[in-house]
């Protein structure tokens, strides 16, 4: 049938428009990814041959991977499932094996390290985790046990079979926590009872026998985590902080065993006041007997190398002070590595800090293995030091050292202090982000400076421009030299270095300042072009559930004064705001004198007033609805006093479920317009989008099939509010999308859909809406799209005011069936809104997906008619169709999407894409086609040569014609 | 009305057609073919005649009324002709169709451009038409007559849309309007 057919026919010439793809000689071309684990909680070297260089890591964020310790890139990763379900509860490093134990001891893996592959895995019975203990019999490592609240269990390292399962005695009052082995076929599980006892249970390697079972006084214990450590050959040590004193037990002695006490006092030794003391050993191979040194910290930054020796204890050496200690070793020998501020008598805060190994057996230094680390000033604390030892070819100890600090970063040192590299594993967790124009380089800030300054006569203006242009002169000279000089060079040494000193905005402000906010309280500014990270300021005191809000005060535009980029953190539990007011480009904080912030902050709000300084105005709303604005001169104060009554706020409390309106008044508080209550026990409000303050709208309307114009509702105080039914029952839950004037809190359209259900995703942007959501009847995720339209006439084309609108919008709606689940989603933005729109879909599957919003348009038709066709309408069809070329991120996935952000770049046709989640992805997309440039592959040789030929041509051919018409004249 | 001298072969030559020798150089003025020539000449024998002779009277050329006739007929020629075009190009039109492609787009420039030409040239038209008694009126025409075209060529272009005669044509110098408030806000952070 012809209709069908003609339906087919602009589908397809509309899709061919559509497609989006990067050919693959883009690639990498003006995108770039970076991928990140998240903060570590496990690190192992893999130290099983002398050349390995991989750093096995488990973190946080339930992530495995493989580090390559040369370089610092990820050999290969494991992402796991967010939440309890995939957190990694141990991992225990053997040879090749790395066994992990995942979601509260539910799962229990073996992964071959060298390429990642899975060795095996078995589920096993339920019950809290406690530890894992790789356990060797004969000094071979045959075993892993895992001990549970209630039983412990064997499994082979080799396929992960069960050997056997025992249950504890007595469980439901003892808490076992530890397990020892040392390969002498017994396995000991320590618990206890806090302030009474300890267990001890022998059980035999071979059948889980329980060969002893002992209780020991102990009324001082609290917990064997920290406080207690398996030292020598089976000798329990623990310490008391209370009575300061250490207790030594012998776990496999005959007969009736007791602790032995030994007060610190008598090595000499006192703990800092108010300090738990930690014991460090180790256990240098499962099979073999635990180290008689360990290590004992008796302060922050003191610790003690002591040594067990025939029971009694004797110190080695006291580090005083020492910020890290840890052991290591290779081959027989065990060293142990103290971190030590380098300048002794500014200890905590002083930046310098080196490194030295330290015999385990005797406490000597060993020579030439200091190495020297600077501390970031912008860095966090020093929190964990892990060391790589390895015998060079002389038989001394060499050693690499991977450093963690407060703020999650990951630095691998080399002798003599040379750092490798240095991972950023803050960028995880991105919370908010926000794109920052380059500044001018010198030359363009003289020329646009000439534009902006006042005109001082004729002859003045001459001479600037002239000196401009000289300056311009100059500057290109110096760009001619630089080349001359780079081209003499060979060509890896020519590769220039994206630096903070050589930043400068490109022609079309392609590349851009990534200003990052982590969820650690990490700042980044990051080079969109490179993804080089130009600086980083760590936030300290920053709680790890606060929110964060960032915003840019002040652009690159008002050369001389600074960019000015904002952050306002807001802790969770007292309430209390405070500001971070930093440059952007630099990340130097700002000494700008910041108000004081008494009471708790709700919001705050970007007005489009500005200072002197063009600073623009931020307003803080406290809980008592009084404003605080920042900054607050005269100036000002004075402009918010003659616009008070046209600046209207919102304020949205989804636990009580309402939504209130108010406006300013002349003395700086506020007073109520409007309030809307959803009531909370039905339906709770989970977002609100207004639209962004930097969306332009080129087009006023649509027009029609018969050449009319349909005019968009471009109401820019319109938010959009939606709910989710409290019900989850799949027959009766629903979600209420909603539009509400922020100014006279009028709903200007209300829709509820039934049988569906959250997490909704929404684009609120010109005059649509786009959500997603799940339908439970159906049980397939749907778009659908809202659509407003003032109708074929404008109320008033020249004014929007919020007050004077008699007519509601016209709104239409259509849905769609999505084949996928979406994280998030966002619209793409350019500099003129010329371009087309795309919405960006950032899939589960880690895929970015560029789709025409042409394909949700509520005016799709089912039939087609000429008018349609005229109007390039898509006819409608349900399905929405996820084709692969409009992955914007080909195969550079991006694990966990959690965010997207665009931002308009100085082409029309260009819009600059940071997707963020666990991955950092950056690129350009075209929803046009870069209809402003010319293509890549465009041959200019061959374009220049047929111009140059032509032109040859036609002189040639002039020539001749001359010749000729004289001969034929002559004829 | 042929001109009795051109029949008669002012032909010179420095020799006689005396074979097919090849002349060193020949003027003709004639511009009949070699052997009606030859023939001719052979009945007339060698005698040679004066460049622009004719050996037949010369008829009288003083002006008749005939003529006058004849140029008040060419005049309406020259004024009617632009008239004479509208039904073709109403079949042009026609056949063209209405889609904006190369070549109705060619068809159309054409069909306005040679109006407007004619229009341009309209005084170059009056002095042609100065000798006719009706001058005035046939100026009136041959302008109506261009007018009739250039409106057929407006009407072509306006079934073609290409006139900005709707509202959608002037949607893009449509200026967004002015923000009166200011708002923001959203969930208590």
């Amino acid at each position: 049938n012809m209709s069908a057919l003609v339906c087919r026919v602009v589908a397809f010439f509309c899709l061919l428009r559509a497609s989006a793809a990067v050919f693959e000689d883009q690639v990498g071309k003006f995108d770039w990814r970076q991928q990140f684990v998240g903060n570590v909680r496990f690190a192992a070297f893999d130290a099983h041959s002398q050349a390995s260089k991989k750093l096995l890591v488990a973190t946080e964020k339930n992530i495995f991977a493989s580090v390559n310790s040369r370089t610092g890139e990820l050999f290969w990763r494991h992402v796991d499932k967010t939440g309890q379900d995939g957190q990694i509860d141990a991992m225990l490093v053997h040879g090749q094996d790395a066994v992990l134990v995942v979601g509260n001891g539910r799962l229990l893996r073996s992964w071959e390290t060298n390429i990642g592959g899975l060795n095996w895995e078995v589920v096993m019975d339920t019950g809290s985790f406690q530890t894992a203990q790789l356990i060797g019999l004969a000094d071979i490592v045959k075993f892993v046990a895992v001990l549970k609240k209630s039983a412990i269990s064997l499994h082979y390292l080799s396929n992960g079979h069960q050997k056997w399962v025992e249950n504890l005695p007595d469980s439901d009052t003892v808490q076992y926590q530890t397990v020892y082995s040392s390969g002498n076929g017994d396995v000991f599980v320590l618990g206890l009872v806090p302030h009474s006892h300890i267990v001890v249970v022998a059980y035999n390697i071979e059948d889980g026998e329980i060969m002893k079972q002992v209780s020991v006084e102990a009324p001082w214990i609290t917990s064997l985590d920290s406080s207690c450590a398996v030292v020598g050959s089976a000798v329990l040590l623990c310490v008391d902080p209370v009575s300061s004193s250490l207790y030594t037990l012998q776990l496999n002695a005959e007969g009736r065993a007791e602790f032995v006490h030994i007060p610190l006092q008598s090595l000499d030794l006192e703990a800092e006041a108010g300090f738990h003391p930690v014991v460090i050993a180790t256990q240098p191979h499962p099979a073999r007997v635990p180290l008689k040194e360990f290590f004992l910290q008796l302060g922050p930054e003191r610790f003690i190398l002591l040594q067990l020796k025939d029971g009694a204890i004797a110190p080695l050496r006291d580090f005083n002070p020492a910020n890290l200690v840890a052991f290591a070793t290779t081959g027989e020998k065990t060293v142990a590595a103290v971190m030590s501020p380098k300048n002794e008598t500014v200890s905590y805060f002083s930046h310098a800090c080196s490194i030295n190994l330290f015999s385990a057996d005797t406490g000597r230094r060993l020579l030439d293995t200091t190495v020297t680390y600077n501390l970031d000033p912008n860095g966090g604390k020093l929190n964990r030091l892990f060391v790589l030892a390895f015998l060079k070819k002389d038989d001394s100890v060499g050693y690499r050292a991977l450093v963690q600090t407060e703020d999650f970063a990951l630095t691998f040192l080399q002798q003599p202090g040379r750092v490798v590299w240095v991972r950023e594993e803050a960028l995880a967790d991105v919370v908010t982000m926000e794109m920052v124009d380059l500044p001018l380089t010198g030359t363009q800030a003289e020329l646009e400076g000439e534009f902006g300054k006042k005109a001082d006569g004729l002859l003045a203006m001459v001479l600037k421009r002239l000196s401009s242009q000289l300056i311009l002169l100059q500057a290109w000279i110096g760009h001619l030299w630089k080349l001359f000089y780079d081209a003499r060079k060979p060509r890896s040494h020519v590769k220039n270095e994206v630096t903070i000193e050589t930043l400068a905005r490109d022609e079309f402000n392609l590349q851009k300042m990534m200003v990052m906010v982590t969820a650690s309280g990490k700042l980044f500014g990051i080079d969109s072009k490179s993804g080089t990270i130009l600086w980083k300021h760590y936030l300290q005191n920053v709680q790890p559930n606060a929110a964060f809000k960032l915003m840019v005060q002040r652009t690159t535009a008002h050369f001389p004064h600074p960019p000015q980029c904002t952050l306002l953190i807001k802790d969770k539990d007292t309430g209390l705001g405070s500001l971070h007011v930093f440059n952007p480009i630099f990340g130097k904080k700002s000494h700008i004198a910041l108000p004081t912030l008494p009471r708790p902050i709700q919001q705050s709000l970007l007005l489009p007033i500005m200072d002197q300084d063009y600073t623009k105005v931020l307003m803080l709303i406290d809980d008592q609805y009084k404003v605080t604005a920042f900054p607050s001169t005269k100036n000002v104060l004075q402009q918010l006093q003659e616009m008070a009554s046209s600046i209207f706020f919102y304020l949205v409390d989804s636990s009580q479920g309402t939504l209130s309106g108010f406006r300013l008044r002349k003395d700086l508080s506020t007073e109520l317009m409007w309030e809307v209550v959803i009531p909370a026990e039905v339906q709770k409000i989970t977002l609100v989008k207004g639209k962004r303050a930097n969306e332009h709208v080129h087009s006023q309307g649509r027009v029609m099939g018969d050449r009319s114009v349909l005019y968009k509702y471009l109401n820019p105080n319109l938010l959009a509010v939606v709910t989710e039914s409290t019900d989850t029952h799949p027959e009766r839950s629903f979600i209420g999308v909603f539009l509400i004037d922020g100014v006279t809190g009028r709903i200007i359209h209300e829709a509820v859909q039934r049988k569906a259900r959250g997490p909704v995703h929404l684009v609120h942007s010109e005059n649509w809406v786009v959500y997603e959501y799940w339908n439970t009847k159906s049980r397939r995720n749907e778009f659908s799209v809202l659509e407003q339209y003032e109708g074929t006439e404008l109320y008033n084309s020249s004014v929007f005011s919020s007050l004077d609108r008699p007519h509601p919008p016209q709104v239409l709606q259509q849905s769609y069936i999505f084949p996928s689940p979406i994280n998030t989603l966002e619209a793409t933005l350019t500099e003129k809104g010329i371009t087309s729109r795309h919405l960006l879909v950032g899939l589960p599957s880690g895929a970015i997906l560029s789709l025409p919003k042409m394909f949700l348009d509520p005016r799709r038709p089912e039939v087609v008619s000429e008018q349609s066709r005229e109007e390039n309408l898509i006819p409608y069809a349900p399905e929405m169709p996820i084709r692969t070329e409009w992955f914007i991120n080909y195969n550079q996935t991006v694990s966990r999407v959690k965010g997207i952000y665009t931002a308009p770049s100085g082409l029309e046709s260009t819009c600059l894409v940071v997707a963020y989640g666990l991955d950092i992805y950056q690129t350009r997309v075209f929803p046009s086609k870069q209809f402003d440039v010319l293509k890549d592959d465009y041959d200019y040789m061959l374009i220049s040569s047929v111009l140059l030929g032509l032109f040859f041509a036609t002189m040639i051919s002039k020539r001749l014609a001359e010749v000729k018409l004289l001969n034929r004249a002559w004829r | 009305m042929s001109s009795p001298g051109g029949q008669g072969g002012g032909a010179l030559s420095t020799r006689g057609a005396g074979g097919a020798r090849r002349m060193k150089w020949a003027l003709e003025l004639s511009l009949s073919n070699t052997r009606s020539r030859g023939d001719r000449q052979g009945g007339q024998g060698d005698t040679m005649y004066p460049i622009g002779y004719s050996d037949k009277p010369v008829p009288d050329t003083s002006v008749q009324e005939t003529d006058r006739n004849l140029v008040e007929k060419r005049c309406w020629d020259v004024a009617l002709g632009p008239l004479k075009q509208i039904p073709m190009n109403l079949f042009i039109m026609y056949m063209s169709g209405n889609t904006i492609s190369i070549f109705p787009i060619m068809m159309v420039c054409m069909m306005a451009w040679r109006p407007i030409q004619a229009l341009m040239s309209l005084s170059a038209t009056f002095k042609l038409l100065e000798s006719s008694s009706q001058q005035w009126l046939q100026g009136l025409v041959y302008l109506v007559g261009n007018l009739l075209g250039s409106a057929l060529a407006i009407y072509k272009c306006q079934s073609m849309g290409l006139l900005p005669t709707h509202s959608s044509d002037w949607l893009a110098f449509i200026e967004p309007p002015q923000r009166m408030e200011i708002m923001g806000g959203g969930m208590v952070l």
